[in-house]
């Protein structure tokens, strides 16, 4: 009896090691559980026959490099972070474009009266990832000498609301909602404006793990496709279980961000092609704006950067 | 001279060249660790930046690190004074020791705005504890046959305090400062993170640009700043209890 129970127990143990390691997948966030991500948390993994565990970030999670080292399966990264990633030999490919138009945007309180991004820069203080591309492409266009230049705060609007003359950049879908919550008259503007509009919220695979296991990452495009038709029809069940983890967020912002994101999701392109979808002329144009300012020296073939699945 | 730089030189010699042997030959991704050869390769095409940026971090860590000793001190005597005044204050040093410095940071460039006085505020609250501590714990532990000598000779507390206590606790004074040396370096960083300006600002731009060679160029630059201020202090030491203490006379 005792040996019987124990001859059966040793092999179900070392299966379930086995599974416990070779099955789940393993997506690496670059940010708390916010409606950006709300189509992972709503994607029917277990039908694409995928067990996905989420990590969620925060602020400078190098999920590039993540998934570059292979200590994820799949990472949230932007476009710009591949070409980069790509330059220094860390072999990262996209697959699927959550955001086709860039979500980055600056704000600034109403009472300025700025009508376009030059009008920030002419005077007050402005917080920047100054490291950003577009950050050089705003200084090379407009020049940053009357302005103040200061660290972003990464999502922390708290000097935003204590400076009338304090513009920040932001996720035109986060910051300046929770600053007009706070009572601020927010007027924004998108970073696109200038010609800069990297696809973001992009999932990225390595090259190595992409060609060695194709029929992962091609389920995991689909389910991931799945998740945020579901999650644009309708977030509320993956709002809750954001929630959940990130409840610092309350429910209502979470559908107002939810509801706000939708057109830089679902464009023209994505109902031609699906969501997701990514185009090389994009990526060209891209590319050419990072040699242009210097950040890379050698061209980077558009096609290596990503794979439509 | 050479016993003191020998020994240090041959670990640096040997992990350098062991980064250096393991990026070359792939074992490890250039990407994740630099080599060292691509860290001195960032470091004298950026020395510009990067000197300035030393110079930016060394003020803001200096006036810290000297913040800290002056008030730490005094806070130390202060507490000192009475078994009372100390159970009533020391657990609220202890709140310098254990703040989130990262979370009370934007609170930081509320109060002293987006500057170097943002950046000496966070040295200081990183670096101010190790000093009261020392500080206290030295001067409560005074020879008992000293303090009775001055007692029987009808010395006042003040006179006890300055010519006795104090000097007495010179050693675990030091000992404090030079703690809390690496870390007003480390706070000065993290203020910089949060209003700009330094080491700091370069680390978060190489970072964001995903370079990691500038990142650890600017690493190595402050742990160098740490050691000098170390190496500072030791000196400050070694001139002030060379004639009568222990710890300074060994060698």
């Amino acid at each position: 009896m005792y040996r019987r129970t124990f001859l059966k127990t040793v092999p179900a143990f070392a299966l379930l090691a086995a599974c416990g390691k070779s099955a789940k997948t393993k997506l690496a966030l670059n940010w708390k559980p916010e409606p950006e991500f709300g189509g992972f948390y709503a994607a029917p993994y277990s039908k694409h026959g995928l067990d996905v565990e989420i990590l969620p970030g925060g602020t400078g999670t190098p999920t590039v490099q993540m998934v570059g080292a292979g200590s994820v399966d799949f990472g949230i990264v932007s476009a710009d972070e591949v070409i980069l990633a790509r330059s220094h030999g860390n072999d990262v490919v996209a697959l699927f474009a959550v955001f086709q138009d860039s979500p980055t945007g600056i704000m600034a309180h109403a009472s300025r009266n700025l009508t376009s991004i030059g009008d920030v820069l002419k005077d007050g203080t402005i917080a920047l990832e100054s490291g950003l591309p577009f950050a050089r492409l705003l200084e090379r266009k407009y020049g940053f000498s009357h302005v103040k230049v200061v660290p972003s705060p990464g999502g922390d609007i708290t000097s935003f609301l204590h400076d009338e003359k304090f513009a920040q950049q932001c996720f035109l879908t986060s910051e300046p909602i929770a600053a007009r919550k706070q009572g601020a008259s927010v007027k924004v503007f998108a970073v696109s404006e200038i010609g800069y509009d990297p696809y973001t919220t992009v999932l990225a695979i390595s090259g190595d793990s992409l060609r060695k296991n194709p029929d992962r990452a091609k389920a995991m495009v689909a389910a991931v496709r799945d998740g945020w038709r579901a999650y644009l029809d309708d977030p509320k069940a993956a709002n809750q279980q954001m929630n959940q983890l990130n409840p610092t967020m309350d429910l209502e912002t979470f559908a107002e961000v939810a509801d706000a994101q939708k057109p830089f999701i679902e464009t023209d392109a994505t109902r031609r092609n699906g969501l997701g979808t990514m185009s090389r002329e994009r990526w060209e144009t891209l590319i050419a704006q990072f040699k242009d300012l210097g950040d890379i020296s050698q061209t980077i073939p558009a096609d290596e950067c990503f794979r439509m699945l | 001279m050479r016993k003191t730089l020998l020994p240090p030189l041959i670990p640096l010699v040997v992990f350098t060249l062991l980064a250096e042997f393991l990026v070359r030959e792939g074992f490890v991704r250039g990407y994740l660790v630099p080599a060292p050869s691509a860290v001195l390769r960032a470091m004298v095409s950026g020395r510009v930046e990067l000197l300035h940026a030393l110079l930016s971090t060394s003020a803001g860590s200096l006036a810290g690190f000297a913040l800290s000793a002056v008030t730490g001190i005094a806070i130390a005597i202060l507490l000192s004074s009475s078994r009372g005044v100390q159970r009533a204050f020391y657990p609220y040093a202890i709140f310098f020791q254990t703040v989130p410095l990262i979370a009370v940071a934007p609170l930081l460039v509320i109060w002293f705005g987006f500057g170097i006085e943002t950046v000496i505020a966070s040295a200081f609250v990183a670096s101010v504890f190790p000093v009261i501590a020392n500080t206290l714990s030295g001067i409560l532990s005074t020879d008992l046959p000293l303090r009775d000598l001055f007692k029987l000779y009808g010395a006042s507390p003040l006179v006890t305090l300055f010519k006795l206590r104090l000097p007495a606790a010179l050693p675990q004074v030091f000992t404090g400062l030079r703690v809390s040396a690496g870390l007003a370096v480390v706070g000065a960083i993290v203020g910089e993170f949060i209003a700009g300006g330094g080491l700091g600002s370069v680390v978060e731009v190489a970072r964001t640009q995903q370079r990691i060679d500038k990142v650890f160029a600017a690493v190595l630059l402050a742990s160098l700043l740490g050691l000098g201020l170390f190496g500072l202090i030791n000196l400050f030491s070694h001139l002030m209890l060379r004639r009568w203490h222990a710890s300074e006379q060994a060698h």
